[in-house]
């Protein structure tokens, strides 16, 4: 137990602060393109 | 969803790529990322969330839509030097066109959407209903731009079925190239090149 928090606390240490710009661009992109899209699936689309 | 592919599509081939040439694969500097999430809130609030979408009246939500993709298109003109952005902002630029035509929703027609959704579920739309996320049901005599509708679809038989415009295309296009070139411009790629050979 107490090896995997030790083992926890490195792997949050080693995030630094280009992990999150890199986190970031990511979803900067995903919601550009769901934003930006309009396909239709049919999903969600329910008797009236 | 289909959108979404082309993004993992081009981070397959931009990692696979990158791997052969021995170099490692960056995540495309984007300039001023914040602007998007800034852009899609109104979507998410007026087409995306359930708790918030029921309520929103049509215009609203069309005015939402509006005002995001023009959003949008602000974030691509910052970062028009990056490749593959002037394909996302053609596409973007072409659905804002028929969506703005169109009342703010983009159309589809009955025809198509048979092919999506059930009979029996399309027969409970009229002519201009909601229809999905972002579409409305308009007969083709009475759609503007039609061309740049949701008219695609896949062959029949295809396990996914969705209906797609030709702005979605080019989105689709547009992430795939940013993701496969990093966003680097082919001149830049070239002084690269020119640099390794010295």
């Amino acid at each position: 137990m107490k090896n995997q928090i030790s083992k926890l606390f490195v792997f949050t240490t080693k995030i630094n602060r280009q992990h999150i710009q890199v986190a970031f661009a990511f979803l900067a992109l995903v919601l550009f393109v769901l934003g930006a899209g309009a396909p239709d699936d049919g999903g969600g689309v329910l008797p009236r | 969803m289909i959108l979404l592919v082309a993004i993992l599509a081009g981070l397959a081939v931009g990692l696979f790529i990158a791997r052969l040439k021995k170099r490692p694969w960056t995540v495309p500097p984007l300039h001023k990322p914040w602007l998007v999430i800034i852009a899609f809130l109104p979507q998410f609030f007026t087409l995306y969330l359930p708790g918030t979408r029921t309520w929103v009246k049509d215009d609203l939500a069309a005015a939402g839509l509006i005002v995001s993709l023009a959003l949008l298109l602000v974030f691509c003109w910052f970062n028009r030097r990056l490749s593959g952005v002037w394909l996302l902002a053609l596409g973007l630029a072409c659905n804002l066109l028929v969506i703005a035509a169109n009342g703010g929703f983009m159309p589809i027609s009955p025809q198509t959407a048979s092919r999506i959704v059930l009979p029996e579920i399309l027969a409970t739309y009229g002519n201009g209903d909601r229809f999905g996320t972002k579409d409305i049901l308009l007969p083709p005599e009475q759609t503007r731009l039609i061309w740049l509708s949701d008219l695609f679809l896949p062959p029949k038989g295809f396990p996914y079925q969705v209906a797609f415009s030709p702005g979605d295309v080019f989105v689709a296009a547009g992430a795939f190239w940013l993701m496969l070139t990093q966003g680097k411009t082919l001149k830049a790629t070239k002084i690269r090149m020119v640099k390794d050979r010295e």
